[in-house]
């Protein structure tokens, strides 16, 4: 998370910089190693954003116990694939 | 109580808030850009630049690096503290990952300054 805020910061400079770069960074981003580099970004945020809300909803005290621990974790997974999916179906 | 010099919170539940209340800005401003990126298809130069030049966008995207260098700070300590046992290898992780947080912060200052 912490590199793809490098990536990040990094592209917004250089297409906020001038016309030129934000045709250069469009002209990357079409890549498939730069869509790859996308989706997985944006699959690793899903994942820590969900697992964070899900540690938001534990400090209210709910999913405490072992099977509602589990069930809410496997969920929080299956909700991570499915934005994964999308996120690869939005970029390819 | 453990002091700590490390970590950025005065205490362990100053960590516990400011960890979480960053994070519900960085929530919030990631369902924004989501937003943007599925509403706008296609952008283009001119609405990339106008969405950056608008005031409120700008401090929106100032309060959530300020947010990702709190949450990262924290963050990045309860994993090296948990994980980086030796010390000397431990405190330089800590100094060279605060420093990158804050270049990513000063960088988004320094650009949004000019847009």
């Amino acid at each position: 998370m912490f590199f793809a805020m490098g990536i990040l910061m990094w592209l917004l400079a250089v297409s906020l910089g001038s016309e030129s770069g934000f045709e250069c960074v469009q002209e990357w981003s079409s890549s498939f190693f730069a869509k790859f580099i996308y989706w997985g970004i944006l699959t690793a945020l899903a994942y820590h954003l969900l697992g964070g809300l899900r540690h938001l909803v534990m400090d209210l005290g709910f999913w405490e116990e072992i099977q509602s621990g589990n069930s809410s974790a496997q969920i929080t997974i299956a909700l991570t694939i499915v934005l994964s999916v999308l996120a690869g179906v939005w970029l390819w | 109580m453990v002091t700590n010099a490390g970590t950025l919170g005065r205490s362990g539940v100053h960590d516990f808030v400011l960890i979480r209340a960053s994070a519900l800005v960085l929530t919030a401003y990631a369902i924004f850009m989501v937003c943007f990126f599925v509403c706008t298809p296609q952008v283009t130069y001119a609405e990339w630049v106008g969405l950056f030049s608008q005031t409120w966008v700008k401090v929106f995207t100032l309060i959530t690096l300020i947010s990702l260098l709190v949450h990262a700070w924290i963050g990045l300590w309860q994993v090296l503290t948990d994980y980086v046992k030796p010390v000397a290898v431990r405190i330089s992780l800590q100094f060279i990952l605060n420093i990158a947080a804050l270049a990513y912060l000063v960088t988004g200052i320094v650009v949004l300054w000019g847009v």
